[in-house]
């Protein structure tokens, strides 16, 4: 199997707001994907979904071949915020989960809080935000997933906190091939860890790939000023963003080849330049990214 | 899934334990004293002397009335405690139904249990089921005592079937706590919130108990009508236990002449017309009632009730619970 989760025409609404729309997205099996967009644009819905809390008013979605449903072994996940019972020790909530699942490593989870130096017998309530992230991401990973996904695990800690706990993540999914889905309204979070990115805007799907592809066909080019929205540069499938000073004009474009014209300068750009060129064009849907990525994406990995 | 419950609930659990404890400590010695008045004092020896018949004659001193004012003196202050009493298995329902869902939806921990490996139908029915059953044992004891402590006091107040004293005994408590949790349950699966999900229990409990009280009960059989013409020796007793609807004063064409109340004139009393008019022997008494037998069918058709809506309100949880909260 190479897809871990996949979505078709997914949707789900809210009264008359659909908190997400169209959005048909595959996540490779494997793959750290890192899930993009302001606040609101329904990444915690998505995550919802996927996770069996929510069902879909629209389309429909599939974790590991399954249709989600609450109860599902070989699925973690983490909410946002952690939610643990505050007044059980963390040793009581390793108990929990030898109790309510059938796959479950107790020895695992209190290995990794000793590691941690998080005491077992201490309530939970007591523990620090970061140390609380801890907890929950041992219990999750304790189930032996191999999909986790996890709702802004790292948004209410500190910038140590974050890059321990990120570490921890990392180590924790690489023993078993775990593929993660890992939200936040921070790219420079994803930057480190993600290797597949899906930038949600607006309640639909903007941005789907592989980190190094996208950053590969993104690239920013400065040349001589010239009119806005002039005719087309050989080589680039789409022009993102576009702003000019006096004498130079840059442009944010995706390629579709290599751009040879000597009039323009190519340069990389980073991951969060690209979320955010894109975050900021939300009708750039008809150009490179959006959907018809995502779906040419989907059959890709179902085929 | 049994172990989490224990754990989350067991502090609750034992609140709720010693206070019924605290409740039965303060209650027990007030039912001795009220058995042993009802039993040494006269009341228990007259009632079994004259057998508690239907009608009795004043007059030939049949009544045990004087012995019955004796222990109401006494002991007839109390019956205002049964409202406290009868809003005991309220409390159940705010303190172990209303945070069953609605504590957890508030802090996010349905997130956290609900992805474990243990699907939303069974998280639910093994946690409703196993604070039902706690429920339902704490109730158990309450109607024990309360139906012992109650005993004295409703024989001398009249009737068993009477407001608060029907409500204390038997099955009804039982279910009324049934009500309870699955109202507070039910409540929080709405509110998703502890306090709003505590001030439904409370006004749905009240409210439902009041309607079923006031509009069912009296009408759960056709209740028996007795006609007792206003000159006559023979009186209805009102220890025998008839829980009295209505009664009033009727002429021969049968227009009411006195609303709520009675009038009887002692057969000499016509001889010597001291009051010409007032003791017309055509008029007659209509008493409306239940009578006593009627007790049991009454507590397990009460019983029923609430148990019905109870069952109803745990199956919308159950709902909510499955397909509308996330």
């Amino acid at each position: 199997m190479s897809t871990a989760l996949e979505t078709r025409g997914l949707g789900k609404r809210y009264g008359r707001n659909w908190a997400l729309r169209e959005c048909s997205l595959a996540v490779p099996a494997g793959r750290v994907a890192g899930l993009v967009g302001p606040n609101g644009a329904g990444k915690t819905t998505l995550l919802h979904l996927a996770v069996g809390l929510l069902r879909p008013d629209a389309g429909s979605v599939r974790v590991l071949g399954d249709t989600p449903e609450t109860g599902l072994p070989r699925i973690g996940f983490v909410a946002q915020d952690a939610p643990l019972y505050r007044d059980f020790h963390a040793a009581d909530l390793i108990t929990m989960g030898q109790k309510l699942n059938k796959r479950w490593d107790s020895g695992f989870a209190r290995d990794r809080l000793t590691q941690l130096r998080i005491p077992l017998d201490r309530k939970v309530g007591k523990l620090s935000a970061g140390q609380r992230a801890q907890v929950a991401l041992a219990l999750a990973l304790a189930r032996k997933p191999d999909l986790l996904l996890l709702d802004e695990p790292v948004a209410s800690l500190d910038p140590l906190a974050r890059r321990e706990f990120l570490q921890v993540l990392m180590g924790g999914v690489a023993e078993h091939g775990t593929t993660v889905l890992l939200s936040s309204h921070l790219v420079a979070d994803l930057e480190r860890v993600c290797d597949y990115l899906i930038v949600l805007n607006e309640s639909r799907v903007q941005v789907l790939g592989g980190v190094e592809d996208l950053l590969a066909t993104h690239k920013v080019l400065v040349g001589p000023r010239r009119a806005d929205r002039a005719g087309p540069v050989a080589g680039v499938a789409t022009v993102i963003r576009e702003s000019h000073t006096d004498r130079q004009t840059s442009l944010l474009v995706r390629t579709h080849g290599p751009v040879l014209d000597p009039a323009w300068m190519a340069r990389d750009l980073t991951l969060e330049d690209l979320v955010l060129a894109y975050l900021a064009e939300p009708s750039s849907g008809s150009l490179p990214g959006p959907d018809r990525l995502g779906i040419e994406n989907g059959m890709e990995m179902t085929s | 899934m049994i172990w989490l419950t224990w754990r989350q609930h067991r502090l609750q659990a034992a609140y709720l334990l010693l206070g019924t404890l605290a409740v039965s400590a303060a209650l027990f010695p007030i039912g001795r004293a009220m058995h042993s008045a009802f039993d040494n004092d006269g009341l228990a020896e007259c009632l079994r002397t004259n057998g508690n018949p239907e009608f009795i004659r004043p007059a030939e001193g049949m009544g045990c009335g004087e012995f019955a004012d004796l222990f109401m003196g006494r002991f007839g202050s109390l019956l205002p405690l049964g409202i406290l009493l009868v809003l005991l298995p309220m409390l159940v329902g705010l303190f172990l139904g209303a945070p069953l869902v609605a504590r957890e939806v508030e802090q996010g921990t349905h997130r956290l249990v609900w992805t474990q490996g243990v699907s939303r139908l069974r998280w639910a029915t093994t946690k409703f089921g196993l604070i039902t059953l706690f429920g339902l044992a704490l109730a158990a004891g309450y109607a024990v005592l309360l139906t012992w402590w109650i005993e004295p006091l409703a024989a001398a107040a009249g009737s068993r079937l009477e407001w608060l004293v029907f409500d204390l005994q038997g099955v009804v408590p039982l279910a009324y706590t049934l009500f309870a949790i699955a109202l507070g349950i039910a409540a929080g699966a709405v509110s998703r919130k502890l306090l709003p999900a505590m001030g439904i229990t409370l006004a749905g409990f009240v409210v439902a108990r009041v309607l079923v009280a006031w509009l069912g009960r009296p009408r759960y059989q056709e209740p028996i009508e007795r006609r007792i013409s206003v000159v006559t020796d023979r009186l209805p007793n009102e220890l025998h236990g008839e829980w009295n609807l209505s009664s009033g004063v009727y002429d021969a064409s049968g227009r009411q002449i006195v609303a709520n109340g009675n009038r009887y004139c002692p057969p000499e009393a016509l001889a010597n017309d001291r009051a010409p008019g007032v003791c017309d022997p055509t008029t007659y008494n209509l008493e409306v009632y239940q009578p006593a037998g009627r007790f049991w069918t009454f507590q397990w058709i009460e019983a029923g009730i609430f148990a019905v809506l109870a069952a109803a309100l745990l199956a919308f949880a159950v709902y909510r619970v499955r397909n509308r909260i996330s």
